[in-house]
């Protein structure tokens, strides 16, 4: 096969060409030198003027959509709404929650002698609480599972109760969403 | 034989026979409630409403005697129309109780309800108040709010127990479910009307807020608690017996089981069952593996079949055994020409519906499989007899009947001679307590195999739940120690056992697990008159 060669012409050298770079970096840098300085200011007057959360002393409220652990709601007599169907249980993808029933001699004759749910397998679907007939499990705005041991990850009743008051917001959330 | 026309389908069928049982049986499904197969019809619900060509008026089927040429339409504008009308008006004052209800997930209502009844409700009035929780019985509990006044319950203990506790109370809107003052459902058919409630009205104490109906798995199995063997269906989840419910067999137990029979599978998931083969040693029993109990067992028994006069062996069979491990058991004993062969069987009361004298399943199969005093040898009583005057020096029992039925002095001098005493079992018993070597045992869950009841009939029982530690099962035990004993006997495999019954045994000829089926086996009817034993 023949071959062919090809002059090629390539600029001359730039005269001071290390001055141009100097100049190339001190412009990249004008961006993040004026954050900086503007974040010290800030730090300095103790009215920051960033994003950044100042996780975990500060944390975000989420939006009533957010869907977090599912937990209990409890009610003002401090017994759980739930009354153990089951319902959750057998909706769940993960397979997660697991209940025993119990009867007690209250007007509402049934609740969870057991109720738990497996923090590390939940997937935050929500289906818990779609399925649920009596409003008493709900996901709520916590996120934080981080155990020292698997078995730290299995969260049981008195883990999962949260009073009603807290969970208001979504509660309406979940009325309008649920066509109920 | 008439000619009916359903939905354009024509059926031939029986005459006098009723138009609903006739579409059931041919796959049209005509909803209803109060009418069941086993009891009078009552007319009650109006569920079963179709449309009958000729008649001025929709027709409930329950109560519709067949007629030649008959056209019936059970999908019609106007019959699903008035099935709508029929499960709003059941639906004023049933309560929403579905999430604590037991009856949720088999629920009749629930299930018309989603199929039939409309989605919202136009009543504003308030619901009947009535007792809830209310406690009728030893072994079960009324709710009158839930009851839709089908009187299956009523029925079923007028007709078929004859008892006559419930009864429905006051008329039309203020009718309500109740039991006769004074007079508790304590029928031995009591949990029956649970099962024929169409709704969580009458709920077992024993089930009541115990599990989620979905959550159970269900095997068909018989009843292992006395010889009539009823058809049964076992409810378990995560290796675990919830309840039995009856199977519908009309030779055997209609749609019926007793109470006790229906209750006794506690045994199943108690703590106190043996998991480990024990061993004596210094006195005391301790746990050993497999392989030691069973050389254990096996040396002591090659010793005494070499006894000089004959075996000093005696062997005492369970009749809660499947016939293939009675079929080991008595091959074992024929391979060490044990003649000392008999079946301890606790015999209590009986009546005239289900229950049997025999407190076992499977006494019958045990005497079929040759479980019984052969030449030169004794029986139970017997046996124990000389076992007291040191001429049986092993004992091998198996299950707890020979603890209920001896005589309990004859049987401590019998333990007190022995060389050895090999029992096999269930629960640490007191005769386990008293034994040199104790081999854990299977309960009816656990394996599968067949029952013949009292009448002749081979029945089917099949494997429900897992054997905990992965025990093996009694025929695995036998087979092991057969094996030990005799060259080349292979390891315990039901199917196959059957055929070697069905080769050795006359009256079980041909048998094999598919020709037992689901609903059982009469063996010939020669075969069949073996009296019961009577109390």
């Amino acid at each position: 096969m023949a071959t062919r060669t090809v002059s090629v012409r390539r600029p001359p050298p730039v005269r001071h060409g290390w001055l141009h770079s100097a100049g190339a970096i001190l412009v990249g840098l004008r961006v993040t030198s004026r954050h900086f300085f503007r974040n010290l200011w800030g730090f300095i007057r103790r009215k920051p003027t960033v994003f950044t959360v100042q996780y975990p002393e500060q944390r975000l409220e989420f939006p009533n959509a957010f869907r977090g652990m599912p937990v209990l709601v409890q009610m003002d007599n401090g017994k759980e709404r739930c009354v153990a169907c089951g319902l959750c249980e057998w909706a769940c993808p993960t397979d997660c929650i697991t209940i025993f029933p119990a009867e007690t001699e209250d007007e509402i004759e049934r609740y969870p002698a057991v109720f738990d749910i497996n923090m590390s397998r939940c997937m935050y679907c929500g289906l818990c609480e779609e399925a649920c007939p009596e409003e008493a499990i709900v996901m709520s705005q916590n996120v934080e599972i981080a155990a020292f041991s698997r078995r730290g990850t299995l969260w049981h009743k008195q883990d999962l109760l949260v009073p009603v008051s807290k969970l208001e917001k979504r509660l309406q959330h979940m009325r309008r969403g649920y066509d109920r | 034989m008439p000619k009916i026309t359903i939905d354009g389908h024509e059926i031939e069928a029986p005459s006098g026979a009723m138009l609903l049982p006739v579409a059931l049986e041919n796959g049209v499904h005509i909803p209803h409630y109060c009418w069941h197969p086993k009891l009078s019809i009552d007319g009650s619900c109006r569920m079963c409403q179709v449309e009958v060509e000729g008649s001025p008026k929709l027709v409930i089927a329950c109560n519709m005697p067949i007629r030649d040429g008959m056209v019936v339409r059970t999908k019609t504008p106007a019959v699903e129309n008035a099935r709508r009308g029929v499960m709003e008006l059941l639906l004023v004052n049933h309560p929403l109780d579905c999430p604590i209800c037991d009856k949720a997930g088999e629920c009749l209502l629930q299930d018309y309800s989603f199929a039939f009844g409309s989605r919202v409700a136009r009543t504003r009035e308030p619901r009947r108040k009535l007792q809830k929780r209310k406690d009728i019985g030893p072994r079960m509990i009324l709710d009158q709010e839930r009851c839709i006044l089908c009187r299956r319950c009523v029925r079923f203990c007028r007709e078929v127990t004859g008892t006559n506790e419930l009864g429905v109370f006051n008329m039309g809107d203020r009718s309500v479910l109740n039991v006769m003052p004074e007079a508790p459902l304590a029928n031995d058919y009591s949990i029956c009307t649970a099962d024929i409630c169409p709704v969580g009205a009458l709920e077992s104490k024993d089930f009541h807020h115990k599990l989620r109906v979905w959550f159970l798995k269900k095997t068909e199995s018989v009843c292992p608690s006395c010889a009539n063997g009823c058809n049964v269906t076992v409810h378990h989840y995560r290796d675990r017996v919830w309840r039995m419910m009856p199977r519908r067999n009309d030779a055997v137990n209609e749609t019926w089981m007793c109470d006790h029979g229906r209750l006794n599978y506690q045994h199943v998931n108690s703590p106190d069952r043996l998991r480990q083969p024990l061993l004596r040693r210094n006195g005391h029993l301790e746990p050993v593996d497999w392989e030691e109990a069973i050389a254990a067992a096996t040396t002591q028994l090659r010793r005494m079949a070499r006894a000089p006069g004959g075996p000093a062996i005696g062997a005492v069979a369970s009749p809660h055994l499947t016939n293939e491990e009675n079929f080991r058991f008595a091959q074992l004993w024929r391979a060490l020409n044990v003649a000392s062969v008999d079946v301890a069987v606790v015999v209590g009361q009986k009546d005239a519906l289900l229950i049997k004298a025999e407190k076992a399943a499977n006494a019958r199969g045990a005497r079929d499989m040759g479980l019984l005093p052969g030449p030169g040898g004794v029986g139970l009583p017997a046996m124990l007899d000389a076992a007291a005057r040191g001429q049986l020096r092993v004992l091998y029992v198996c299950g707890p009947d020979l603890w209920e039925t001896a005589d309990r002095q004859l049987l401590e001098q019998a333990i007190e001679r022995l060389e050895c005493l090999i029992v096999q079992d269930i629960v640490r018993s007191p005769l386990a307590e008293r034994a040199h070597v104790v081999l854990p045992s299977l309960t009816f869950a656990e394996k599968t195999g067949t029952f013949t009841n009292f009448a002749g009939r081979v029945q089917r029982l099949r494997q429900a739940i897992q054997a905990p530690n992965e025990q093996p099962g009694d025929g695995e035990i036998f087979s092991r120690i057969l094996g030990q004993l005799v060259e080349g006997r292979p390891a315990f495999e039901p199917a196959a056992v059957l055929q070697e019954i069905a080769a050795a045994i006359p009256a079980y000829a041909g048998l094999t697990f598919e020709r037992v089926g689901p609903l059982g086996y009469a063996l010939p009817s020669a075969a069949a008159a073996v009296p019961e034993a009577t109390a």
